[in-house]
């Protein structure tokens, strides 16, 4: 060996000295966000921690058209749920812009909440009953049926047409579920395979290895080209809600009652037609 | 423990429920990983000695191929084979992408391994085992080869640790395997506590049992 014994025990403990002075440096943080993660478990309190930041943390999508889109002309957030975080914010600050906004996909949304990364999430977030066993949804602010997207040259005019192909479907959605039913009613069975994004869901439909894309309606619309269509069966309507952890009940109270009464002043119903989401 | 907490009881009773899934996702994940070590093995070997070649082109052909592959991320590769292929007519199925795409990912470190294994026998030794009437496949066999054991094998034996863990890369393209039945099964019921930890443990279980086995081959082999 060309170290000495002696010198290999200080390089050792050098380096064991300095990991645990990062270990230290990453801790002190954690334990900050845990204490107000602990905090914030008494109902409550999440209001003065979100007011003591002085902004709230929404989960949002990004690929969305309508709903929550980031616009490549601008840059700007933009869409009907980004509108709506926006009346939430105002609700709690009387400030629309008190906002920071943190991109989610489907199979982070749950993730983010749990860890107090985010307040609350505001991203196509179907409601169910799994769900609902580890959040607060507020009343559904929209209501979306599934679609299936194909090509246009794989002469699919039903969902009759699917027995025995693949569907692809995004990880972390209700949708598979919501497809699966209505193939077991019109008598076919399916196979699914799931991506962790949309896009990677179109890649596997133009590749061929799907023979059509699930998902909601609306998200579907803007993956539609020359090449694809939308078939006309619909199906099991998708109630989107804002989610909050259990035991945030104050912040899901206020989240309601602004779902509420914007749905009561008509303001909802504004908002949807601003964005074309009026059917 | 609470409703919030990600390892909550209710939690891995469903994951229990759920264990089909999961050991049909093992299943995959053992599959792909034989055949791609198996075939990362034989391109180590071969394009490894490529490398050592004396014609110049050969030696090209192992750059060429070590190059392209070592410096182009495997998820790349793969999502290729899976998404790009088909639309010139070469539809795989899965499994056989992730041997493919795995193995000939591998293969690349494997040919680096086997040539810097060949480069650590001194020079003389070719030339001595020449000079007394070996031809180069015969010196190569006899005498190189067994000599470059004690150099190969540890780094083989990394290699081929990495390749179990990179048979994950199928989760991105829904190849049924360990890591994509965790995802999917998590991803729809958002108990992703009990479904990451059994999957960890589980690679952790495979890659240690291997690394066990191949520490048995080091002693055999007397490195």
């Amino acid at each position: 060996m060309f170290l000495s014994k002696k010198k290999l025990m200080v390089l050792a403990l050098t380096a064991i000295t300095g990991l645990s002075l990062l270990a230290t440096g990453c801790g002190s943080e954690d334990s900050a966000s845990s204490s107000s993660a602990s905090s914030s478990a008494a109902s409550g309190d999440i209001m003065k921690t979100i007011k003591d930041r002085g902004y709230i943390k929404v989960g949002s999508k990004v690929d969305v058209p309508l709903f929550g889109y980031k616009n490549p002309d601008s840059g700007e957030l933009e869409g009907f749920e980004i509108d709506l975080a926006k009346a939430i914010a105002k609700k709690i600050f009387n400030d629309p812009s008190k906002i920071e906004f943190t991109p989610v996909v489907a199979k982070t949304r749950g993730p983010l909440l749990d860890s107090g990364e985010l307040d609350t999430v505001i991203a196509t977030y179907t409601i169910n009953d799994e769900r609902k066993k580890q959040y607060d949804f507020s009343m559904p602010y929209y209501t979306d049926p599934v679609g299936l997207l194909v090509k246009q040259s794989d002469n699919i005019s039903s969902i009759k047409d699917l027995n025995g192909k693949t569907i692809a479907v995004p990880q972390g959605a209700t949708t598979k579920k919501a497809v699966e039913d209505a193939a077991k009613a019109a008598g076919i069975e399916v196979k699914f395979a799931e991506f962790p994004t949309y896009p990677e869901c179109k890649a596997a439909l133009m590749s061929g290895r799907a023979s059509a894309y699930a998902m909601d309606t609306s998200n579907l619309a803007g993956y539609i080209d020359d090449q694809t269509k939308i078939l006309p069966d619909k199906f099991a309507p998708q109630e989107y809600g804002a989610a909050t952890k259990k035991g945030n009940e104050a912040l899901a109270k206020i989240i309601n009652d602004t779902v509420k009464e914007m749905k009561d002043s008509g303001e909802l119903d504004q908002l949807l037609v601003k964005w074309k989401l009026n059917k | 423990m609470d409703v919030n907490n990600p390892f909550a009881l209710y939690k891995w009773q469903a994951l229990f429920d759920a264990r089909e899934l999961f050991i049909d996702g093992l299943t995959t994940t053992l599959e792909v990983t034989v055949g791609a070590l198996v075939l990362s093995i034989l391109l180590g070997i071969v394009f490894g000695i490529a490398g050592v070649f004396p014609n110049r082109v050969i030696r090209a052909l192992n750059r060429v191929y070590v190059e392209f592959f070592q410096n182009t991320p495997l998820v790349i590769q793969v999502i290729f084979i899976y998404n790009a292929l088909p639309h010139i007519h070469i539809v795989m199925p899965v499994l056989l992408i992730g041997i493919i795409g795995v193995g000939v990912y591998t293969g690349a470190y494997m040919a680096e391994a086997v040539r810097g294994g060949i480069m650590s026998v001194s020079k003389g030794q070719l030339e001595a085992a020449m000079s007394q009437g070996f031809n180069y496949w015969q010196a190569m066999w006899y005498i190189i080869l067994p000599q470059t054991k004690k150099v190969m094998l540890p780094a083989m034996a990394n290699q081929a640790i990495n390749l179990v863990k990179n048979t994950s890369v199928l989760a991105m393209i829904a190849g049924g395997d360990l890591m994509y039945q965790a995802d999917s099964w998590s991803g729809s019921n958002m108990y992703y506590g009990p479904a990451y930890f059994t999957a960890g443990v589980s690679y952790w279980i495979i890659c240690f049992l291997l690394s066990k086995y191949i520490n048995k081959l080091e002693k055999k082999a007397e490195v």
